[in-house]
């Protein structure tokens, strides 16, 4: 038996006793059936086995110490309305936000970040990680890891301005129709029923095809795809706000539509706007991933994390694990934005007062 | 009195605790209440004061967020605090019965009633689906409602708010419980339709010897229905005592403030004489529908500068939508409305902004009628703005004077949200929005029915104050006619869209009446203990299940 074992035996019973001793009841259930646990896979696998629940465990333990102090920070440097709500963040969603802070700040300083330029060819093709390449080379022999920083700039600031761009014809739409009624609400409607029924990679590699695939083509189609969506939900939170007495006193007072929506609907229905708002980025970023992944998205040699698994896809047969790191960086982020996004609709749908 | 008779419920030192801002407040704080079996006990008091938190701790239940902290409820010799929740389960419905403030939300609209009656007594193995069918015809005759083998196999919107309550402390009544508990049962009724169940309630109670607790606000009310009354205030027990000793000589200062608050009443002023008065507002003979529904039929009235002219008459009755008609929200089908001699466009699109500014509109329910994510600056600011074109340190100016007017401190509130004000002072700055806007005609729809009784009395003396200090004219839409005692100048009386009756309060007031003004004055509950038996000796006792139908 190692040292290793023996330590890390010894530290697991030390903490249940010591928890048990100070009554922390929670704390001792977790720390003993993990003891109990290591028991039986310490038999089956051995110290490797052992060691990796420790890298896990310590894993896990970083990611919940970054997210506590990160949580502490915002708090510290926030002012004190947006404070108060930081002290009801649960820690994943403070995870969330520091996920996505590393994003933004890899996409803001991407050029400064990496070492290499995205589309420089710098080795052979499928060259093994070293010193000067951290996650080796891909298909054409650039750095994978510069490719991974530009791609966070390229796909997520492109997935950020269609969802706002969705989100500014969707959220407009939506507050008209629900405040003007109507022929225009019936037309909106009807035309986001359209749209809505067809299936949305379908349509959007329709247009693709038509319209052909630069930039603007891909964000302006995105957004049309996804803006039934905001649209429905605007109209549903803000029919629920027109029929309240203070818009009809505003009316009788003479307001216009303008100052209706801007000052009297919108504020009330925020909350849930700003939920779906993270959920949609998800999904708009999810689709731009598959259309460069199906060749009609970002187009070469720009770094996408979607084309990228693509064209290091063959990779995956020689038990490789480079074309899953840009889809991890993607998994991560939908998984960062939900986490920020649970915690949002928790607040908003009211749960929070018990 | 009440003879000497088993203890069926006994509550001691209650202590409940809500959690509020992340920490536990305590909201009943040691409450003491004894309950002998078909003994009727009334709690009183104002919105907060802990009443329907104890009526369920007496079924041994605590709402969302709530727990019972401390003290001991013994119903029949058990102990509820201690019971296991499945016992709990099995004593409500079956020995507790519970009827609740709203009947329309508390059924099921998917099912039929007859289906939600028989579910208790069937599920606890009383008895079986046909009898259980027999015996809810039985107890829906003997609570008069019409048709009783017919009226349960519809669904809860087919009958009216009068007779789902009726039909809901029947259920309540179906497994024979020893104590229902009555949460305001009669609160969102018109006076008509509520003293049909309050005559309801007291027969089956009487009748099967239940002992009940009736929660209300309403002090004659409970004056009808109790034997014994408990005041509370803030969760605390002011005092208790027997019905009619509690009416006659209240001992604390609280409850003599309770008893005198509808002693309020300004001197009635009367029509100008000169034949050349215009009327401020005229309405001439309007008709106005909703879709194919008529709900107005040629409705005329006038209101004269400085005068308050309270339009009373049951949900229904066309109230709202006069008021719908006059801001220009529905434009009428027939008939005008004249401003100060000159005819109102009909849509309030058509107005003008100096038409919109003179009229306007103080809301029932000041929570729906303030924007929440507004300061308060801003609501009040914002007409003053719109219509005065006031900025900066001017429109600050503004806005502290009207806070000063409506009795809040600018300082305090000046930054303050809706939702951190109480209602009392939410319907104040609704108040002053009216006023912002340097108003020459106010309508207050309801404004004092969703508030306390003390807090109301507050509201009605700033309106009254306001009127003399701006020469305000009033449209008072209410149903409770002890307000329009208090306030009113002049008196229209409307039912089912039409004007039945209309003069000086004065007048109104003194018989001969119209035969629905007389219904109605008559159906306002008094202080009386005997006032309801008096008054279906009078009616008789068929009239009663009628007397909505009028």
């Amino acid at each position: 038996m190692s040292t290793f074992v023996i330590g890390y035996y010894a530290l697991l019973i030390g903490a249940s006793c010591l928890a048990a001793y100070f009554n922390k009841r929670n704390i001792f259930i977790l720390v003993f059936s993990l003891t109990m646990i290591s028991f039986i896979t310490g038999i089956i696998g051995g110290a490797p086995a052992l060691r990796f629940i420790t890298t896990a465990a310590g894993m896990l333990a970083l990611a919940a110490g970054t997210s506590y102090a990160f949580r502490e920070f915002l708090i510290i440097i926030t002012p004190e309305g947006v404070s108060k709500e930081l002290r009801t963040a649960p820690l994943t969603a403070a995870f969330g936000m520091f996920v996505i802070f590393t994003y933004a700040l890899a996409g803001v300083f991407a050029p400064v970040i990496a070492p290499f330029g995205e589309a420089e060819v710098i080795s052979s093709a499928f060259a093994p990680p070293d010193e000067t390449m951290l996650l080796g080379a891909d298909q054409l022999g650039r750095d994978m890891f510069s490719r991974i920083i530009y791609g966070a700039r390229n796909s997520v600031g492109l997935a950020l301005l269609a969802t706002m761009l969705a989100f500014i014809m969707g959220a407009l739409a939506g507050l008209l129709a629900a405040t003007k009624g109507g022929w225009f609400d019936q037309f909106a409607g009807r035309l986001a029923d359209v749209i809505m029924s067809v299936p949305s990679l379908i349509f959007a590699l329709l247009m693709l095809s038509i319209f052909g695939t630069n930039l603007a083509v891909i964000v302006i189609v995105v957004a049309v795809i996804y803006s039934p969506r905001v649209f429905r939900l605007t109209r549903a939170v803000a029919g629920n706000v027109v029929v309240m007495d203070y818009i009809e006193a505003a009316k009788l007072r003479g307001e216009g539509t303008w100052y209706l929506i801007r000052r009297e609907i919108l504020p009330n229905s925020t909350a849930p706007l700003i939920a779906e708002f993270g959920l949609e980025f998800c999904f708009v970023f999810l689709l731009i991933a598959g259309l460069s992944f199906l060749g009609l998205g970002i187009q070469p040699p720009t770094a996408d994390w979607g084309s990228m698994v693509r064209e290091n896809a063959t990779l995956i047969s020689f038990g490789e694990m480079t074309p899953l790191i840009p889809a991890a960086a993607i998994a991560l982020l939908t998984v960062a934005v939900n986490f920020v996004v649970d915690w949002m609709l928790f607040r908003s749908s009211g749960l929070k007062e018990v | 009195m009440v003879p000497k008779r088993d203890v069926l419920l006994r509550i001691s030192d209650l202590r409940i605790e809500g959690y509020s801002d992340e920490k536990w407040v305590e909201i009943v704080r040691g409450v003491d209440l004894t309950l002998h079996k078909g003994e009727v006990l009334g709690l009183i008091g104002e919105s907060g004061a802990g009443k329907s938190t104890i009526g369920l701790a007496a079924m041994g239940f605590a709402r969302d967020g709530c727990r019972i902290s401390g003290g001991s409820i013994e119903f029949d010799g058990m102990e509820l605090t201690t019971t296991p929740e499945s016992d709990l389960r099995a004593l409500r419905g079956s020995r507790i019965a519970y009827v609740a403030q709203s009947a329309a939300a508390s059924f099921n609209p998917a099912h039929r009633i007859i289906d939600q009656h028989t579910e208790a007594p069937i599920q606890y193995r009383i008895q079986k689906r046909v009898e259980a069918q027999e015996d809810a015809m039985q107890l829906y005759e003997r609570l008069r409602l019409p048709n009783p083998g017919e009226i349960g196999f519809r669904y809860p919107h087919q009958v009216s708010g009068g007779q789902l309550q009726r039909a809901m402390t029947a259920m309540a009544m179906a497994c024979r419980p020893d104590l229902i508990i009555f949460d305001e049962p009669t609160t969102a009724l018109d006076v008509t339709t509520q003293i049909e169940v309050l005559a309801a309630i007291r027969d089956i109670v009487d009748q099967f010897n239940t002992a009940a607790i009736y929660i209300t606000h309403d002090l004659a009310v409970v004056a009808q229905m109790a034997d014994t009354i408990k005041v509370l205030l803030k969760g605390e027990e002011v005092e208790e005592a027997p019905t009619e000793e509690m009416l006659d000589s209240p001992k604390e200062d609280y409850t003599k403030s309770l008893w005198a608050v509808r002693s309020f009443q300004r001197p009635q002023k009367h029509r100008p004489k000169e034949a050349d008065a215009i009327p401020i507002v005229s309405v001439q003979g309007i008709d106005a529908a909703y879709g194919k529904t008529k709900v107005l039929d040629d409705v005329s009235f006038d209101i004269y500068p400085g005068m308050t002219v309270a339009v009373v008459g049951e949900s229904g009755s066309g109230k709202s939508t006069t008021a719908r008609c006059i801001t220009g929200l529905l434009p009428p089908t027939k008939g005008q409305i004249l401003f100060k001699g000159e005819p109102l466009p009909p849509r309030y699109q058509d107005r003008s902004k100096d038409q919109l500014r003179q009229a306007q509109m103080i809301y029932q329910m000041a929570d729906t009628a303030l924007n929440p994510k507004i300061r308060i600056s801003e609501i009040i600011g914002r007409p003053a703005q719109f219509y005065g074109g006031l900025h900066g340190a001017k429109l600050k100016n503004r806005v502290d004077e009207l806070l000063d007017l409506i009795e809040l401190e600018p300082s305090k509130f000046y930054n303050r949200y809706p939702p951190e004000l109480s209602g009392g002072q939410k319907q104040r700055v609704g108040i002053a929005r009216a006023l912002a806007a340097d108003p020459s005609f106010i309508i207050c729809d309801e404004v004092t029915s969703a508030l306390d009784q003390l807090v109301a009395e507050g509201i009605l003396k700033l309106l009254d104050r306001l009127q003399q200090e701006f020469n305000l004219a009033y449209m008072f839409i209410t149903h409770d006619l002890a307000t329009v005692r208090s306030i009113a100048d002049e008196v229209v009386v409307m039912q089912r869209g039409k004007v039945v009756e209309q003069g000086p309060k004065d007048e109104m007031f003194t018989p001969p009446h119209h035969p629905y003004t007389d219904l109605l004055l008559s159906s306002v509950p008094e202080m009386d203990p005997n006032w309801l038996t008096t008054l279906l000796e009078e009616r008789g006792t068929d009239a009663i299940g009628e007397a909505a139908d009028v």
